[in-house]
């Protein structure tokens, strides 16, 4: 089990550095030049050829890619991410300052997606076939498709002007507010159809096998078929969704976190895209790859616990 | 079935088999449960009139794009104005036209480009098993690693200035009119980006396909009757392999758009005065509360289209997946 975990592990780290090598590759081909915004944000004439090869040297800008590259991953590990071109400020002040708040709406979002896609996806799959099974797809399928930046102005296009339910929610007060109820929900329905659909489709899968028809033919209520024998094992395939789940998360509160303007990771991820701030969207990038990439080595370490079958090799 | 073997060659003439023995093949069974599946007919639908539009948007559109109407901007629908228009007096509805084509042009070549990617280097993984194998298992987890959106976005933005600076220096040595306007590479990086972004997909599903294929015993049976290499891929595991693939291109297709409207929302795809429905949508978003037709109509827009798409993409996953068969 130890070496499992361990293999696992050691599968995650390259491509943490894989990830990293690709984006600062990226970052390289790019026209940002921090010698040149640097100097030229003096606004001293300073900007010249000669000053800048001068002040290249002094950070070692003119060093082979790969020593650079190496520099700037130890930074990382010191908590030194650069600063944005943008205000100049540090890029890991930004990222820690925005992160917590997009945490707790990301995990009341997951809680969330769970707590309704799951009894969706088993109520769909239970009644197959019939209206309630189309009308739970294809309503699901309809607000994983429209991206937040469609649904949040038409919803707020409805309960606001139309019905006149709510004001507009703007900021951050906390996960528990009122004002986070329109951007959690709007968070819950991109990764929503992914769960429904994952766990509808692994009940029918478990359905079909023989333990069940066995189950049924000795009597179980339908109740107790669904919750010992088709739930257990359709988890499974449920739990392994949970990075794509994390994934959504991220890229909906890009889009989401502006529009209701709350101070989080999304909207400076925005604002380092929109204003092409390139050490900002290096780090915001980092940042999400390693949490996509932590949660699929999590689950592959819970994979073995659910599921006694998974060989644990490496 | 095997009644016309034992059938005695006199009487031949009078028995009337052809018509109880239909043909049932496997896309013909397709088929049938496809158009039985009233979303999927509606997907298709919709699907038909998107891609209707962005041939023919051009031509059917009332104005240009960039025409601006400055006598009469940011108006309600109207019999001139179907969509009313914009803050700057262009027509909504031709917008929307010139936007459909963008979306479908990114969206189909994109798919295009990674699924012939994805064919060749997962076919190539499938095939040749050990350490290319692994290789490219690892190249395909890193790349699903970073979530789209920013991968597509990160490429995006930062190959942009370089490939339009290298554009315009070989415009500048070699007068070639075709880098005279640069606007069109706007298209060409984002088809780039959504290619590297969904060449992985298809690469593993090619690829776990192969792998479960090739130890069946058909394709046994035609190794040991000794069917050369290629043509057992050709004609037995490529046509096996088809399903997935074919459901995995209509989703891609709507992912396409989503995406392609997703960068030109954060200003880093098809850039103003060209229409995309994502930058229509973002252009317009600051005045939702008092002109929120301008919001409405590219989203529903977007949302219809790719909703659409997504329910062909379920019909066709129904249709051609033995396992949810359900009569």
């Amino acid at each position: 089990m130890l070496k499992y975990f361990a293999s696992r592990m050691a599968l995650a780290l390259p491509t943490l550095i894989a990830v990293l090598f690709i984006t600062f590759s990226l970052i390289a081909v790019s026209p940002f030049d921090p010698v040149k915004m640097m100097l030229a944000a003096a606004e001293m004439g300073l900007d010249n050829a000669e000053n800048v090869a001068r002040m290249r040297e002094a950070l070692g800008l003119d060093r082979p890619f790969l020593l650079r590259f190496t520099d700037y991953v130890q930074g990382l590990l010191i908590g030194d991410w650069g600063t944005s071109i943008n205000g100049q400020r540090d890029v890991w002040r930004m990222i820690e300052n925005g992160f917590p708040v997009s945490a707790q709406l990301g995990l009341a979002a997951a809680v969330m997606t769970a707590l309704i896609g799951i009894p969706l996806g088993i109520l769909a799959a239970v009644k197959q076939n019939s209206w309630i099974d189309y009308a739970i797809v294809a309503v699901t399928l309809v607000l994983r498709t429209m991206p937040v930046y469609v649904l949040a102005p038409v919803l707020l296009i409805v309960l606001v002007l139309q019905l006149k339910v709510m004001t507009v929610p703007r900021g951050w007060e906390g996960v528990f507010s009122s004002k986070a109820i329109l951007p959690i929900l709007l968070l819950t329905f991109g990764p929503l159809a992914v769960v429904v659909r994952q766990t509808r489709q692994a009940v029918l899968d478990v359905v079909s096998n023989d333990y069940v028809r066995t189950a049924r033919a000795k009597g179980l209520s339908d109740y107790l078929v669904v919750a010992r024998h088709i739930l257990r094992n359709a988890l499974i395939p449920i739990v392994t969704i949970m990075g794509f789940v994390t994934e959504g998360l991220i890229a909906g509160s890009i889009f989401m976190e502006s529009i209701f303007a709350i101070p989080g990771f999304g909207s400076v991820s925005e604002a380092a895209f929109r204003g092409f701030d390139y050490p900002v969207i290096m780090g915001v990038t980092i940042v999400s790859s390693v949490l996509v990439i932590l949660t699929n080595t999590i689950i592959d370490m819970i994979y073995p616990v659910l599921d006694p079958r998974v060989r644990l090799e490496g | 079935m095997t009644q016309t073997n034992a059938e005695p060659a006199g009487t031949g003439g009078a028995v009337t088999l052809p018509e109880v023995r239909r043909q049932r093949s496997l896309w013909g069974d397709a088929l049938r449960k496809l158009v039985r599946n009233r979303l999927a007919v509606l997907g298709l639908a919709i699907t038909s009139v998107l891609i209707f539009g962005a041939i023919f948007g051009p031509a059917l559109a009332p104005y240009s794009y960039t025409q601006q109407h400055l006598l009469r901007t940011a108006e309600l629908p109207s019999g001139d104005f179907w969509f009313g228009t914009d803050e700057i007096g262009r027509d909504m509805f031709s917008r929307i036209l010139y936007g459909a084509r963008t979306a479908v042009m990114v969206a189909a070549i994109s798919t295009l480009i990674s699924v012939v990617l994805g064919m060749v280097i997962g076919a190539a993984a499938g095939y040749a098993g050990g350490w290319i194998d692994s290789v490219i298992l690892r190249v395909t987890d890193i790349t699903m690693s970073m979530p789209s959106i920013l991968l597509a976005a990160l490429i995006a933005a930062t190959v942009k200035q370089p490939v339009i600076n290298w554009a315009k220096n070989v415009h500048e040595q070699t007068g070639f009119p075709l880098f005279a306007d640069v606007t069109w590479l706007d298209l060409v990086i984002v088809f780039g980006g959504l290619s590297l972004v969904f060449w992985p997909v298809y690469a593993r599903l090619i690829r776990g396909q192969i792998l479960s294929l090739r130890e069946k015993e058909f394709i046994e049976a035609a190794r040991a009757s000794g069917i050369p290499a290629l043509q057992i891929a050709m004609r037995h595991l490529m046509p096996n392999a088809l399903g997935p693939v074919i459901v995995q291109l209509t989703f891609s297709f709507s992912a396409g758009m989503v995406l392609e409207s997703s960068l030109s929302y954060l200003g880093i795809g098809i850039q103003p005065p060209q229409a995309s429905w994502g930058n229509m949508i973002s252009s317009n978003i600051g005045s939702w509360s008092y002109r929120p037709w301008l919001v409405v109509v590219p989203s529903l827009t977007l949302a219809i289209a790719t909703l659409g798409v997504n329910f062909l993409g379920d019909g066709l996953n129904d249709a051609l997946n033995p396992r949810s068969s359900t009569k």
